[in-house]
Parts: structure tokens; sequence; C-alpha cells
């Protein structure tokens, strides 16, 4: 339907258009709320299909899980109405018959209009080819979690705490995989094509992914110990069940439009907050129950060694689960003013963010990834200390090392960094290590020391970029910051056209802009310094899409080198095209009040107000209603290369009797410019003044934002080892289980 | 007790501490005349853009300032400098969400959240024809 344009339906007209190509008619399908429940069933569908190839003597518990599952989410897009209370949304409705505003529409009574209409258009903000990937990975992992959840509760049904550790695995280790890929898919769409300035900003949208994932990758761990250990029973169940309720509790938050005020990407409210929240009580009252009930039943643990693998997994998997309670609580708080009647502010800042966010969670990471390091080389059930500390030493004194050269190349200061630093590179080298030494390069075996690296450079990557990175188009020169108090925001700096200035290590030219389609690119030219010449280094072209239906677009361009990004975006310019106007025609009026020996600028000239005076100044007794006043304004405007020219422009009071009185402009053709003097304000001593000039002197310019990121893509690396390492141990687990 | 148990209350107690002090200090929702009332804490206020008063942004003088009118949920209007440049569309903004504090008679905010009724749901109600 939606690929062939029928916009009589409601939902592909709202999200659609003639004009849209194929690929984002894709994103046009899962753009809107109950787009996405269809594609979130549909991933249930395909990994439903699988389970009941592979799940042999579990399939009758685990399917009756993952259908109750279905039926809820179908019921979302049902849009019927029982007794009063419209149950979910139907995206299959028809304009004209369900949707009253449009029956008075006058195109409507054409009987043709099906040939004419069209669809209002993806939001530009979402063609993007992110968009065609993103939500659709993103969901495969949400989806993803409901395949352990359905065997836990299956494992709790038939009592059987340990049978459905095996078959769950390969599932497990596949969901963490996608839906972190998911989720770091959303930091670099972030990054490349939207103008946050930055892959990730703690948004509660982001948030809300990224709590289930932490509590599936704790999940993953404890199934490691309980399938070897026997004795993380109640741990495996809780993390599993867990993670599940937190997708759907995140479904609830982004969609419920409880979070509305306080982020960019929030769906709207369709009315479904109660059906949300029965979906969510539902399946967390089904998975505590099963627990609870079963609670007394799990094997009774013996105490775990101190230097035993499985202790530390436990401690680790407490600090997972810490880290998703920290956001989940930070990210609620409209909840809890819900529940408590608060009126805690989810904070709008980034820098507010990042203080309330790193100061938890930094030292989570130092935590996670020390335990990365080390915990490979520990035994189930107990280890050799004093072998164990031997194994470490080559990685910790390489990480010694590389962690000073790196405080020493970036300066860095901040303890909390400095540790974060030596803890990721000592994950990465103690998991090499690992991997070389102890499993002797065996490719198949090495998945977990392939992903763990994967994270560690994702968090040195972070960090190295996100405390290192420079606002390049800052300009501290020439204001006073301490006049300023708190507005000390400078991150925006204005460029005319073919004016150089400079930017940190660059020069920085705006050579001209282009239109191309609904895209204003403008072309920003870095240059460096060699002796006395500027060499282009490169050229960015940052560009401002057009949409007049929905708004405007801002989208960023990044030079990317390998020990550093150049990221530049527009953030406000000038949208109409020199081609577009006249160049003899006058501009817009910009009017102004001023005092005699005051001056001002425009983007070309200095208008200094010289003297004002009454031209013919006749004596008062001689005054009668038919003198004539002219109150003459001198100004001397003066050009960016210094020469000045003079205008004077008049006030006149042609008749104090009638009251008559007009304004003589001064307008200098050659200059391009008019001047007028348009009233006289004698209680201020003020004058009111306008100015227009011709488009050909105007010159053009834009309000742009420069931003260096070192080292970013030891994140972007990070990513291809975390997805190849965990292709590489699910492969390995699935063949363990045939 | 067994060593798993002690470790664990010792870190989930430092971690309710953390959140704890989080949360007290979290910023709050309010209107311009709470603000004025507590001119030196910050809040965030939600309302909307005043559009007949004058909209004040020069780049040329300061691309980082812009200055507005917003009227808050109670309908109470106050000057707003805004310490950003000019967003995208600003005009056509149906709420925003504004966080700073008062100096003097304006409020001078440090960040903007806007939404656009377009942007996300249905606030029109044109047809588009080709």
């Amino acid at each position: 339907m939606l690929i062939n344009n029928y916009f009589e339906y409601h939902y592909i007209w709202h999200h659609s258009s003639k004009s849209l190509p194929l690929r984002y008619v894709f994103s046009a399908f899962w753009e809107g709320q109950e787009g996405s429940f269809i594609l979130w069933s549909f991933w249930h569908v395909i990994l439903g299909n699988l389970l009941i190839r592979s799940a042999k003597n579990w399939e009758s518990t685990v399917m009756t899980v993952f259908t109750s599952v279905q039926i809820f989410l179908s019921s979302m897009i049902l849009g019927v109405v029982i007794m009063d209370y419209k149950l979910g949304s139907n995206p299959f409705t028809l304009l004209l018959r369900e949707h009253p505003q449009f029956q008075n529409n006058p195109l409507f009574s054409n009987p043709n209009y099906l040939e004419k209409l069209d669809g209002r258009g993806l939001n530009p903000l979402l063609q993007n080819y992110w968009m065609t990937i993103q939500p659709p990975t993103l969901f495969l992992g949400f989806a993803s979690t409901l395949v352990p959840f359905a065997y836990a509760i299956a494992g709790l049904w038939k009592r059987d705490y340990q049978g459905w550790i095996k078959p769950v695995l390969p599932w497990t280790i596949f969901g963490v995989m996608i839906l972190g890929i998911g989720i770091l898919m959303g930091g670099a769409w972030a990054y490349e094509a939207l103008s946050f300035g930055g892959f990730w900003a703690w948004d509660p949208v982001e948030n809300a992914s990224l709590v289930p994932w932490i509590t599936f990758v704790g999940a993953l761990h404890v199934m490691m110990v309980q399938k070897i250990r026997g004795n993380a029973a109640p741990t495996t169940f809780a993390m599993t069940i867990f993670t599940f309720v937190l997708v759907l509790y995140s479904s609830f938050l982004t969609r419920s439009g409880i979070l509305g005020e306080s982020s960019v990407h929030a769906f709207t409210d369709l009315g479904m907050y109660g059906h949300l929240l029965s979906y969510l009580v539902f399946f967390f009252g089904l998975g505590f129950v099963m627990f609870f009930i079963n609670l007394k039943r799990f094997p009774k643990a013996e105490d775990d060694a101190f230097s035993s693998r499985e202790f530390w997994m436990f401690i680790g998997t407490l600090v997972l689960a810490l880290s998703a309670i920290h956001i989940t609580i930070m990210t609620s708080k409209p909840v809890i003013n819900l529940i408590f009647g608060t009126k805690m502010a989810l904070d709008i800042g980034a820098q507010e963010r990042f203080d309330i966010y790193h100061s938890f969670q930094i030292p989570v990471v130092i935590i996670i990834t020390s335990m990365i390091a080390f915990a490979q080389f520990l035994k189930y059930k107990k280890s050799d200390g004093k072998a164990v500390m031997k194994k470490l030493t080559v990685a910790s004194v390489l990480s010694l090392v590389v962690t000073g050269a790196i405080i020493y190349a970036f300066d860095y200061t901040n303890p909390y960094y400095i540790l974060m630093l030596f803890t990721a590179i000592f994950a990465i080298f103690g998991n090499a290590d690992y991997a070389i030494r102890i499993l002797k390069g065996k490719i198949n075996k090495a998945g977990s020391s392939i992903a763990h690296i994967g994270f560690a450079l994702i968090m040195l990557g972070a960090l190295l970029s996100t405390s290192k990175s420079i606002v390049i188009s800052e300009n501290n020169s020439t204001v006073d910051l301490a006049s300023l108090g708190e507005l000390k925001n400078n991150e925006n700096i204005l460029l005319y056209q073919n004016d150089t200035v400079q930017l940190h290590d660059y020069y920085v030219t705006f050579t001209g802009k282009r239109k191309e389609g609904v895209n204003i690119f403008y072309n920003v030219e870095y240059m460096k310094k060699v002796g006395d010449k500027f060499v282009t280094e490169f050229t960015l072209s940052p560009r401002i899409q057009l949409n007049p239906q929905m708004g405007n677009v801002a989208e960023p361009d990044t030079r990317h080198f390998w020990y550093k990004d150049i990221y530049t975006h527009v953030t406000y310019a000038d949208l109409s095209m020199p081609e577009d106007t006249d160049p003899d025609k006058y501009g817009e009026l910009a009017t102004r009040e001023m005092k005699v020996g005051e001056s001002f600028f425009t983007s070309n000239f200095k208008y200094q107000l010289d003297s004002v005076y009454v031209n013919n100044k006749v004596a008062l007794d001689s005054l009668n209603d038919s003198t004539r006043i002219e109150v003459v304004a001198n100004f001397s405007i003066t050009d960016k290369e210094g020469k000045t020219v003079k205008a004077s422009p008049m006030y006149v009071i042609e008749n104090m009797e009638s009251g008559k009185i007009f304004t003589m402009p001064d307008e200098l053709a050659e200059t391009g410019v008019i001047l007028s003097l348009n009233k006289i304000i004698p209680s201020e001593n003020k004058y009111e003044i306008s100015v227009r000039e011709k488009n050909s002197v105007k010159k053009d310019f834009l309000v742009m934002k420069a931003i260096q990121f070192p080292m970013i893509n030891i994140l972007w690396i990070g990513c291809l080892f975390f997805m190849v390492g965990s292709i590489i141990a699910m492969i390995n687990r699935m063949q363990a289980n045939k | 007790m067994k060593k798993t148990h002690i470790i664990a209350i010792v870190i989930i107690a430092a971690a309710i501490g953390v959140i704890t002090t989080s949360l007290s200090n979290a910023s709050t929702y309010g209107n311009f005349a709470e603000a004025f009332e507590n001119p030196n804490s910050k809040i965030q206020i939600v309302g909307y853009f005043y559009k007949e008063k004058e909209l004040v942004y020069e780049p040329e003088i300061d691309p980082n300032l812009m200055s507005f009118y917003m009227t808050d949920k109670e309908g109470k209007e106050c000057k707003v400098v805004l310490n950003q440049s000019k967003p995208q569309d600003f005009e056509r903004s149906e709420e925003i969400v504004l966080k700073g504090k008062v100096v003097g008679d304006e409020f001078h905010a440090t960040d903007m959240l806007m939404k656009c009724p377009s942007k996300y749901n249905d606030g029109s109600q044109q047809v588009y024809t080709d």
C-alpha cells in the first residue's frame, strides 16, 4: 500500500509522498508509532519461526509466552473502540471516513481526488540512509530480548533451571550484538547527520535503548556462570526477565508521551498510555510471580571463592545492574513526578546531562573495564593468585606505558579520566594477551576476547573524543568573558563571504553557496598557513534542507582524518540565493535609534552620526505657523577599505499649523545605500534612523559551529571488533549446541 | 553471611547514596512567577514563543545571542535572553522549554528545546496536492 502511494489511507498520507524514493518509503513505514509496532512484531514472527525449528522440546512453552507478547503487540494497531475506550491505533484508517477534519476539504468533492492526492512526505530530518537501517536493527535487538525471556519463563514453568541455558546462549549473544549495534548506529546517525554535535547526548530516548542492553549483557554473563557452575539461577532469571521488562518500559517511556517535554525524538501521545501500561504491568507481573513461586526451589548456592571467575562475574553483573538502575531513575523523572507529585526536570542542558550521568557511569566503566581485563585469567571455582598475577604482568606493563604516552600527548589531568584511560587500555591488552597466549590464537574460541576488546575500544574512543573535543569555532578573543556572566556560550561564529577567520589551527573562509534541489550547500574552506600563503586543506559543505511543510533542517559535514574529525554545521544562514535577487534592488529596512556621536555596523559599512542641525534656524519670536523647519543628520559611512562618504538625510516639518511632516531620505546610488531620518525623540535626545542597502553590496554570511573530535575512529573500530567478536562467539555456541 | 553478599550490600549502599544526592540536586520545572521568587536558582520553564512582540537576533553583533518574549503555561509573559544562535524555524515552534534563571527583569536562558508541531504529529490539517 505504501509503495503504491495509496494516500487515501491516513497513515500513508501522513508519512509518505509521491516524490519519496523507494528506500525512504521503507523508512516512512516505520516512522510512525503504528508502523514501528508492525516492524517489531514482524521481527518477532521471524525469530519465532526460527525458534520453532530449533526449540525442540522447549517449543510449546516458549511459544506460549511468545504468542502472548504478539497478542499485546497486535492489539496496539487494532484501533477498535470497546466501551468508549479506544484500544490501539489502527494505521489503516481512510482519510475521508475516519478523519473528520478532512471532510470539509474542497479537494474531496472532486470525484477524482485520489489521483490528485499526495502525501505529506517523510520528515526531512529522517530522509537519511540511517533511517533505513537503524530502526530495523534496533527493533530486531528489542525483539531478540523476547527469546531469552520466553525461555526463562518456560524454565520457571517447567522448574528446569538449567536446561534452558544452553539453547538460549546463542540467542542472547545475538541479541546483545544486534541491540548494541542498533544503539551504536543511532550514535553514528546522530553524529553524521544530525546537528547534535556529538554521538551520545544522554537523551531519554537514547537511554531507554541503552538500559536493556546493559542488563542484557549482565544476563549473558550470569548465564555463563549458571551453565558451568549451576549456582546462579536466581540472578540469571532476574536479569533475563528484567531485560525484557525494561524493553517494554522503554517503549512505554518513549511512546506514552510522558517524556514529551524533554526529548527531541519521543513519539507523540496516541492515547495509548493505559494500553502500553497494561502491556508493561502484565509481563512484569508474569515474570515476577513466576520468579517468586520458584524462589524457594532454586538450588542452594555455596559461597564463591574470592579468586574464582564467577565471583567477579557476579560483582560485574551487579555493577551493570546498578548502572542500569541509575540511568533508569534519572530518565524516569517524569514518572517519579507523576507518582510522588514532585516537579523534577529532565535536564535539557548538554553539560548538565554529562555531569549527571558521567559522575556515576565513569566509575562503572572503570570497574567494568578492569574486570574485563583480568577476569578471563581467573578460573571457575578457584584460581592460583600468584599465577594470575604473573600472567597479567605483560598486559599491565604495556598498558602503563601506553596510558602514560596518552596522558602526555593529550595533557590529561582529571584523575577519573586517567583511571578510565588505564583500565580501558588494560582491558584491550589483557584480552589480546589472553587470546594469543592462553587460547593460542584459536579464532573460534576468541569471540569473547575480541568482543571485549571492541567494548574497551569503544570506551577508549568515547573518552578521548569527548573529553578532548574542542569547539574550534569558539571565539574568546573579542569578548570580555567576565561581563557576560552566565551567558558565556560563544560557540557559534559569524563568517562573511570571502573573509578569512582563524579557527584554532585553521584559517576558514565561507566561499559561497549552491542550491541543489531542496538543499542549500554552504562551502566552507579550511586552510593552513604555509609561510605567508594560505593552502586549502579541505572544503566542507554543510547544508540546510528546505522543507516548507515540516521545517528546515541543518545537516553537518565532517572531514575525517585517521586521528581526528573536523565537524562543521550551519546554525544560521541567509536562505535566499543570490541568483534569485536583483542586485540593483534595495534589501530589507533596518531601523535603530541612536544619539549624536554614536555609530553602528552592518555587514558592509560603519555608520556614524556626526551631527544633527536645523537648517534654517529662525528666531523664536519670528516663528509662525507656516515656518518650514528642516532637521539634517550628517552621517559618515565607512566601508571595509576605510573609504568614507557622507550622507545627509532630512526630517522636514513643512507646516507647523497643518502638522505636515515628511522625511527626505538620502540615496547614495553609487555606494548602494539609502539612509533616512524617521523620527526625533527629544526626551531621550535620540534619533530614529533607518538604512537600506543594495543587494549587490550586501555581503552574504553564515553562522556556524565547528568541533574537533580527536581519535573518534577508535570508537568505530571498537564497534567492528565488538560485532565480529560477538558473531564468532555466537557461531561457537551454536556449534556447541549441535 | 557470604562474601558476595557483603560486597553487594556495600556497592548498593554507595549507589543509593549517589542516586539520592543527584536526584535532590535535580533542577525543577516551574513558571516565571517562581523564577522571579528565586532569582538565583536555575529553573526549566515550559511555554510558548510570543509572536506579537519583537524577536531580536543580530548575528553581525553577536551570533550567540537572541532575545524574544515567551509566555509560560500560566500566561505570564517575560522577556527572554537566550545564549544560543537562532534555531532553524524558531518562529514555527509550538512549545518551547527554556533553562536558565532570572537576571533583573529578564530571564537569561542557557539552553532551549523546541517542539515543532509538524515534525512528529499532525497539528496541521492541510492536504497537499501536486
